[in-house]
């Protein structure tokens, strides 16, 4: 597997905390959402950041309360058929305002990289010999219908932007 | 899960490239005529749908299943309706399955 | 109509290139049959009993002369030179190549031509109203609106992969020709006491296996908000819509499972959050679309054509034809023709590619060049002169395109059926032939009256039995093919489901019981009254009882 970043962000190193592993001073650890809600106040207090791993049965009301100490976001998708996990980005980035890494694990596939890219997801988990099928859908579309959380006006928008206003393609 | 089939049974599947049916041959490929398919039961069948399957994994065809068979003077054609119509053509247009067109081989 | 600019040809064209890389993965096996499939359904690609089976998107079913020429020319260059046009205003062709599809698909996109997502899980044509823009009952012209819907809902990156398909349907005359009452959503364009455009949106309608009509969930919704509001639906949808049974994932199920009260506040809730962020197009943009649907020039012409009147007092044909094949324009001295592809004894729905050829010169020289398509599968020549009539009916009728039966029994709507499709458990179009060939009998259609005859080879009623007047459902009964009769369905505003009447019927039997339907009516009729209003006042019944009386 490799780590591909659909947007330029920079993919981050988020170390899988094992069952009875505590994490070490300053280090970046990814853990369960229901982990995560079972443990104790102090117990991620020497960790550098946290990450949750969820996955499309999630509600985004579930990372709300939470959304102030997480770093990182995995969305797992099952089946590359489960679009919720398209929602749960949106969510994130619209309706909580979330700044950090969100990732794409599991069986997304590469025909799907720019709805990650534009439902908000920065990286996706990927098989090795699919990357470079991810990285050519990711140049297919340079014009888009709707508007998205990444900043992209959609071309509603553009056709009626002043040439000198526009965003570059 | 499928239930599994009683009595005899033989393979169909469509063509990746143009769709057509075909059925699973003796001699291991496929032919759009039903009565040169391979017939099978039980067991045999299952063998008979894993040697087809060789031609899904090469994307040859797809689709491939075992399907009800009737024998008649030794053989096979499909028992359910909606094979009989797969393997006849459109019962609307008698001009235009390719079981009457000539622009077909058998791979 | 909509013109393309640079940013909907580029959009295509990318489109194009994508499904020509997926179907060469596919081929050289770098993507599974399991992936490869939703990734063709959404360009229009099925697989179905003998072949492919590509559906091309008629957006919201106008097109030009033009586009027309080329769908005639894809059936005779890549096809068996014809199509089929469907109750979703598209068009079918049974008979592709994988391999060629990319081909038909670029061809297509030179005529501003796609099949995006006329299949799969995500949101599918817009259907509207044939009349659209054309006729005197109008509050306003639907297509701006569906336009502006398909373009929101083109590869939109949330709803893409949706726990099920979801059609949209909208309509912009209070007589309901659109069916929107039995879609996922259902529009209708209404004006407020300013003059100002709005929407009702109605959800949950759907057809299948559990026939449900929509429910009202805003009942004015402003033009300005129309897009961020159909979003909260969809999403609401995406997140809580059932992924673990197909059978129950459409948004019928989910609005019946939430209660429409609460699914209506889920969706307001959502839309509170979302309506501020540029969902909407700006007003520029909706004013850019609208200037595409401005009504034709059309000079006021006299209603009374002398000529026209002279040929329906010689001509009883042509005097059906102009009574049931036209409808009223806005303009005087207009009307929108319907060309009914139900010959009587022939395949419903069905166009060969001289007889598209044919329909596309005479849009130029009549029609503005503009040619729809109803969701009842028939051609529609809108904003012709009467004093044309004559002559266009001398050139349908020779080209077998001139049946006077719009709207009467033998104008029936038929799915495929398992002639052609993989999921049908019995043959609807043989049925249908040997129907219109029992009534094929202009006298007694005209005195039957206006009467809608629906049928599907499954319960997936893609031939909107349910709503048919009198609708015909095709089941697998112990490995034979049969036949039920429904009664009492409408997809007008007045929509209502159509009720079983009884055990099913073999394949001959169904005739003679439609047959005994209709003397049922004809006896019980008032003056001047209409198929679904008898059965509506009398009740099923008396016609139970004269369809399964034993003597």
């Amino acid at each position: 597997m490799t780590l591909l970043s659909l947007n330029g962000t920079v993919a981050g190193e988020w170390g899988l905390l094992g069952e009875n592993e505590a994490p070490a001073e300053g280090a970046n650890v990814a853990v369960s959402l229901e982990r995560f809600l079972s443990a104790e106040e102090e117990f991620f207090e020497s960790a550098g950041a946290v990450g949750v791993l969820v996955d499309t049965e999630t509600s985004y009301t579930d990372l709300a309360p939470l959304v102030n100490k997480l770093s990182f976001v995995a969305i797992d998708f099952p089946a590359f058929t489960d679009g919720r996990g398209f929602s749960l980005a949106v969510r994130l980035r619209k309706d909580l305002g979330f700044k950090g890494e969100i990732r794409a694990t599991g069986h997304a596939i590469p025909d799907q990289a720019l709805f990650l890219l534009r439902a908000g997801f920065d990286t996706a988990e990927v098989a090795d010999e699919r990357k470079e099928a991810f990285e050519n859908a990711l140049s297919r579309f340079s014009n888009f219908y709707q508007a998205d959380y990444q900043g992209r006006a959609s071309v509603a928008h553009e056709r009626h932007t002043p040439n000198e206003h526009r965003k570059a393609s | 899960m499928a239930k599994k089939l009683k009595g005899p049974q033989m393979i169909l599947a469509n063509y990746l490239d143009d769709g057509r049916v075909v059925f699973f041959t003796e001699a291991g490929g496929w032919s759009a005529s039903p009565t040169e398919a391979a017939y099978a039961e039980e067991d045999a069948a299952d063998a008979l749908l894993a040697e087809a399957n060789k031609s899904t994994a090469s994307n040859l065809i797809v689709g491939a299943e075992l399907i009800g068979a009737t024998i008649t003077d030794g053989k096979p054609f499909p028992s359910h309706m909606k094979h009989v119509m797969q393997a006849k053509g459109p019962s609307v247009r008698l001009d235009l399955g390719y079981q009457v067109s000539t622009d077909w081989e058998a791979r | 109509m909509y013109a393309y600019d640079a940013y909907d040809h580029a959009l295509v064209k990318s489109r194009v290139a994508e499904f020509r890389d997926q179907v060469e993965r596919r081929v050289k096996g770098e993507l599974t049959e399991e992936e490869f499939r939703p990734l063709r359904l959404m360009n229009g690609l099925y697989l179905q009993l003998h072949a492919y089976m590509l559906r091309v998107a008629v957006p919201y079913g106008t097109m030009s002369a033009d586009q027309m020429r080329r769908l005639a020319h894809v059936a005779r260059k890549y096809d068996k030179g014809y199509g089929h046009f469907t109750t979703r205003q598209n068009i079918q062709y049974n008979w592709p190549k994988l391999s060629e599809t990319p081909d038909i698909l670029d061809e297509l996109a030179e005529v501003e031509m796609h099949a995006i997502q006329t299949s799969g899980n995500c949101i599918r044509n817009v259907t509207t109203d044939q009349f659209a823009g054309a006729t005197a009952d109008e509050v306003a012209d639907p297509r701006p609106y569906a336009e502006l819907l398909r373009q929101w809902s083109t590869f939109h990156p949330e709803f893409s992969f949706l726990p099920r398909k979801f059609k949209f349907a909208i309509t912009g005359a209070a007589t309901d020709r659109a069916a929107v009452k039995w879609h996922d959503i259902g529009l209708i364009v209404k004006k407020n006491d300013a003059g100002e455009i709005g929407f009702e949106v109605l959800v949950g309608g759907g057809m299948g296996r559990t026939p449900v009509i929509g429910k009202t969930i805003r009942e004015f919704l402003p033009e300005a908000d129309f897009l961020s509001y159909q979003e909260a639906i969809l999403r609401v949808y995406n997140e809580h819509g059932r992924r673990d049974n197909k059978y129950k994932a459409r948004i019928k199920i989910l609005v019946e499972a939430m209660g429409v009260e609460e699914f209506q506040r889920q969706v307001e809730e959502e839309w509170q959050r979302i309506k501020h962020i540029p969902i909407d197009v700006p007003a520029e943009e909706i004013a850019r679309i609208n200037a595409f649907f401005t009504p034709p020039p059309l000079p006021v012409l006299d209603d009374n054509v002398p000529s026209v009147d002279d040929l329906a007092r010689k001509n009883f044909v042509f005097a059906s034809w102009l009574k049931n094949n036209t409808n009223p324009h806005k303009v005087p001295g207009h009307v929108n023709v319907t060309i009914s592809l139900k010959p009587h004894g022939g395949i419903p729905g069905d166009a060969t590619d001289a007889q598209m050829d044919l329909v596309a010169a005479l849009a130029d020289e009549y029609s503005q060049s503009e040619i729809r398509v109803s969701h009842e599968q028939n051609l529609i020549l809108p904003h012709v002169a009467k004093k044309d009539l004559a002559a266009i009916w001398t050139d349908l009728d020779e080209a077998g395109l001139g049946t006077a039966n719009v709207g009467l029994l033998t104008d029936m709507i038929a799915c495929p059926g398992l002639d052609y499709c993989a999921l049908a458990n019995a043959r609807s179009i043989p049925i249908a032939q040997a129907i219109t060939k029992r009534f094929d009998d202009m006298k007694r259609l005209q005195d039957i009256g206006p009467l809608k005859v629906k049928m599907s080879g499954c319960i997936n009623s893609c031939g909107h039995h349910h709503a048919g007047h009198i609708g015909i459902l095709g089941v697998d009964r112990k490995g034979e093919e049969s036949y039920q009769l429904l009664l009492g369905g409408s997809g007008a505003e007045d929509a209502s489901k159509a009720a079983i009447l009884g055990p099913g019927f073999n394949e001959h039997d169904i005739v003679d019981a439609l047959e005994k339907v209709v003397a049922v009516y004809l006896g019980e009729r008032e003056e001047g009254e209409e198929f679904l209003a008898t059965y509506r006042r009398v009740g099923q019944q008396v016609f139970k009882e004269a369809v399964y009386d034993a003597a």
